[in-house]
């Protein structure tokens, strides 16, 4: 009878084995889940951005994505005709909760205000800024949690 | 969240505990099958004390470091605490030690927790490594073993000693992590920064070699190659240790006596398995014992494994929770491994990398290197299982460690160091998660496939446990009286040999001498692994991890005609065998000189060496030279012709050429000596015989005649043979009739041989072919020339057999 009882005790015991290596695993699922909510969570800001060409006329393009290359090459998210301005010009992205603009080793740079864009430089609604001879301006849409 | 996490698992793994700690009270009732037993008590203090320490270590832990991993302290705290609950059933003394260090271990644990920072290690990088050689060094001076003999390794008096090469291990690696976190961002060429840890970890392992620690040199060669690779991302790192590794293990087999021993030992195992490879095929014999589901705590035989507490800790854990307990073992050391490895990602600076990288490196190293050792995956090397063997140098390094890892790994809010190339980590960790895959895989190779043919090794002490705790099926005569039965009480069974005179025929069973004559032929069905239904047997092994009762086997054997036989016998050398000749059962078989089983620890060593040989079965076992005894057959064969019959056509006609096929040793007919090519034993003689009493037919000898089956009661077991027809039956009635001898009722033929410096008699005689009864025959050698007592004896014996 006891040696029963022992057999018992003994599967009890290798459940309790695999109970601490499947609360890891639940664990670990559920961190899992929990980073995947948080990520899907984080809404991307849109991006209106509008160019100026030379001639005055104007183009713009609202994107959803979080990476945006502008210069001349069609295949850039924002192609323009613009002989001043590199086949890959400038990027604009969203990380770290910002939108940054970056200068990708253009020929004639990229300049914001008065200085030339050497490093990311953080994009707010309303800047505006120089690559080749149009001028960009961007509006950013507020986030809503 | 991580508090949560961390106290469920460690209610798991108390659960664990408790079970286990209430599973080795009950466990001697289940061996003695009795309520009425000593429980044992004691190691419920161990899970006491680890109760109390893994309280308040949880409690400091969650307060001081909130944001260390929640998988780490309980994944250690389980398997210290199975480690300890494991030494304390082998050996409660040994299991009171660990507990005191596991005690010790976590206090400086808790201690350890107010501690902000490591950043010390990094500062006093040198004076903390010169410490620790120095420490080694002593060892040298002034090292002593504990145990008494054996490497004197460790630094100590008065039942406290320390083994510096393990906080070594760990100062080694804090070391290289400091000096390389400083040297490695300076751009200067790898071979200018790599040399002076080369000159230093060269001189560590020298010292450790003339030392003859061997196992705690390779981990720290392991350890260097790991952490410097990792550091450097250099893949000929690798390469060039491999090589060296290659040249070492070649240059050591050849040239140093240890390696050398220790690596054919774990080439061929097998060759050597009382000596060298004694502790190894121990150990596999263990792990195959434990099986997939393992016999219970308490319940195995860990003990006969050599140092089960430290080295060979593995295989008792095996042994008593099987396969499915080790699975979990190595998943918890996969575990901590891939979490320290995680916190080495996410540290904050290059020094805190490669500190957390080079202990998780050290953790699954050490514990590869040694359980591929228990597993004979890897040569043996006599290092600890972290956190589980026994050992205080041992638990508290790994102590210290785990509380390097759960520092580092306390730092999510700050951004992790920015890491060049990620791909000498994931090399890493796949090589480690890949050897404890393989000793995974071993482990079932040996549990699950090998199981079998390791436990049935006569070199398996666990069959010796089972014969005093399982009672061994009875030995019975043709009307049921007992020739060996067991005495004792559950846990001292012993063979009990009530008719000892049979002894060269019966055999006998000893833990020492082995097993010989039925006892070893029916062994199957005496110890219960035939005949049992196979759920009896399940259920049993499940239950006990023994067979179930033995069942009982009845010979062809009558005590009544053995006794007078034997009691002629006295005092002379030789052989009776009186057998059935129609159905080939033997009704008396003799062999003298005899010996008391009984007696077997006594005289065992004086009986193997006796010139008499006692414990040969002359009847099946003796080659007789026959002189003139071949006549009746020579005459069956010829008839009243006088033409000459050839030697070798009386031996195939009447099957002298082949051993008779029976449950009992026979003599192979290998002899190439042609002084002996003709010899023959007296059982095939008496099967010859037996064809001029049986019409010309030779039975196929039987001795077993039926086994005591549970569910079917008594079942009769067939003869191994088959009947031969030698001669035809007028031929092999005429020459009976001719030998037939006046005023008898029965055939008979004498010969006496004498040689240089022997003599024997032979007397074989049988009833006439008229015999309305049971055909019988008897066959007598004497190593004497007798041919009265001959004469007497088979008279005797064949006139009380014909006329019951």
């Amino acid at each position: 009878m006891i040696a029963i009882l022992v057999l018992v005790l003994r599967f009890a015991l290798a459940i309790a084995l695999y109970a601490f290596l499947g609360w890891i695993l639940f664990t670990v699922w559920q961190e899992l889940k929990q980073e995947g909510q948080i990520l899907s969570a984080q809404k991307k800001p849109g991006i209106q951005i509008r160019a100026r060409l030379e001639n005055g006329k104007e183009i713009h393009h609202q994107f959803l994505q979080t990476d945006v290359t502008i210069g001349r090459d069609p295949n850039c998210d924002f192609p323009v005709i613009d002989e001043a301005i590199s086949a890959h010009h400038a990027r604009i992205s969203y990380h770290h909760t910002q939108w940054w603009l970056e200068d990708l080793s253009s020929t004639n740079g990229t300049q914001m205000g008065n200085t030339q864009v050497s490093v990311p430089t953080v994009l707010i609604s309303g800047d505006e800024f120089k690559c080749g001879n149009t001028i960009f301006s961007v509006r950013v849409e507020v986030v809503v949690e | 969240m991580n508090k949560l996490t961390q106290s469920r698992l460690l209610q798991f793994a108390a659960a664990f505990l408790f079970l286990q700690t209430l599973l080795i009270t009950l466990s001697p009732a289940v061996r003695l099958r009795t309520g009425d037993v000593e429980y044992r008590f004691s190691q419920w203090l161990a899970l006491f004390f680890w109760g109390l320490s893994v309280a308040r270590a949880h409690y400091d832990i969650t307060r001081k470091l909130p944001d260390a991993d929640p998988y780490l302290f309980p994944a250690a705290a389980f398997i210290s605490g199975w480690g300890l609950l494991t030494i304390w059933r082998l050996d409660p003394n040994f299991g009171l030690r660990q507990m005191v260090w596991f005690v010790i271990s976590c206090t400086v644990l808790i201690a350890g927790t107010r501690l902000a920072t490591i950043d010390f290690l990094h500062r006093y990088k040198y004076i903390l490594l010169t410490s620790g050689l120095l420490l080694t060094t002593l060892t040298l001076l002034f090292g002593t073993n504990p145990s008494g003999n054996g490497p004197r390794l460790w630094l100590g008096c008065c039942d406290f000693y320390l083994q510096p090469s393990e906080p070594l291990k760990l100062l080694l690696v804090g070391f290289l992590a400091a000096y390389l976190a400083d040297k490695l961002p300076s751009r200067l060429r790898t071979i200018h920064i790599l040399y002076p840890t080369v000159i230093l970890s060269g001189i560590v392992i020298l010292l450790l070699v003339v030392q003859r620690d061997l196992g705690t040199a390779s981990i720290f060669t392991a350890l260097y190659t790991i952490i410097i690779y990792l550091a450097t991302g250099r893949r000929r790192i690798l390469l060039v240790a491999l090589f060296l590794l290659a040249f070492v293990s070649i240059g050591g087999y050849y040239f140093v006596g240890i390696v050398h021993a220790r690596v054919n030992s774990w080439l061929n195992p097998w060759n050597d398995p009382s000596g060298s490879s004694y502790q190894i095929v121990q150990s596999l014999i263990a792990i195959a014992n434990g099986g997939v589901f393992g016999r219970g705590p308490g319940l195995g035989s860990p003990g006969f494994v050599p140092v089960a507490i430290s080295d060979f800790i593995y295989a008792a854990i095996a042994e008593e929770t099987g396969l499915l307990g080790t699975l979990g073992l190595l998943a918890l050391m996969g575990l901590i491994v891939v979490r320290g490895l995680r916190a080495a990602l996410r540290a904050p600076d290059l020094f805190r990398r490669i500190l957390a990288a080079g202990i998780s490196a050290y953790f699954g190293v050490q514990t590869i290197l040694i359980v591929g050792g228990n597993l004979r995956l890897l040569p043996l090397t006599g290092v600890t299982l972290p956190f589980v063997s026994y050992g205080g140098s041992s638990l508290l390094t790994s102590f210290l460690a785990l509380l390097v890892l759960l520092n580092i790994s306390n730092h999510l809010d700050v951004d992790p160091a920015p890491l060049p190339k990620p791909q000498p980590y994931l090399i890493v960790s796949a090589f480690l998660a890949l050897g404890l895959f393989a000793a995974a895989l071993t482990n079932g190779w040996w549990s699950v496939i090998r199981d079998a043919d390791l436990l049935t090794r006569s070199d398996n002490p666990r069959r010796v446990i089972e014969e005093r705790f399982v009672p061994r099926g009875l030995l019975l005569d043709s009307s049921n009286t007992i020739i060996n039965t067991n005495h004792g009480d559950i846990g001292s069974y012993s063979r009990d040999y009530r008719y000892v005179d049979l002894a060269p025929v019966t055999g006998y069973i000893d833990p020492i001498y082995g097993q010989a004559g039925l006892e070893d032929s029916l062994d199957e069905y005496l110890r219960g692994t035939k005949g049992n239904p196979a759920s009896t047997l399940l259920w049993s092994n499940l239950l006990y991890g023994m067979n179930p009762k033995g069942l009982d086997v009845r010979l062809s054997l009558d005590l009544y005609l053995q006794n007078r036989a034997d009691e002629m016998m006295i005092g002379h050398s030789g052989a009776v065998v009186l057998l059935n000749a129609k159905s080939g059962e033997i009704i008396v078989m003799a062999s003298h000189p005899t010996f008391n089983p009984n007696h077997l620890i006594e005289s065992g060593t004086k009986l193997l060496t006796d010139p008499q040989k006692p414990l040969i079965n002359r009847a099946t076992l003796g080659q007789y030279p026959l002189g003139s005894i071949l006549k009746p057959f020579e005459r069956a064969i010829k008839g009243n012709k006088s033409n000459n019959v050839n030697l070798t056509d009386i031996y195939n006609i009447f099957g002298l050429n082949q051993p008779p096929q029976i449950q009992l040793p026979v003599s192979p007919i290998t002899a190439k000596d042609p002084k002996t090519i003709f010899h023959v034993s007296p059982l095939q003689i008496a099967l010859a015989s037996a064809a001029l009493s049986n019409h010309g037919v030779i039975p196929a000898p039987r001795i077993a005649m039926a086994v005591n089956t549970p569910a079917e009661g008594w079942i009769s077991l067939s003869a191994l043979g088959k009947p031969i027809e030698a001669v035809q039956a007028s031929a092999a009635d005429e020459a009976a009739s001719f030998y037939v001898v006046e005023n008898q009722s029965y055939w008979q033929a004498i010969s006496q041989i004498q040689e240089e410096t022997s003599a024997y008699t032979w007397f074989i005689a049988g009833s006439p072919p008229n015999w309305q009864a049971t055909p019988l025959v008897i066959v007598v050698i004497l190593e004497e020339n007798n041919v009265r007592l001959a004469e007497r004896l088979g008279h005797e014996l064949l006139v009380d057999a014909m006329h019951p």
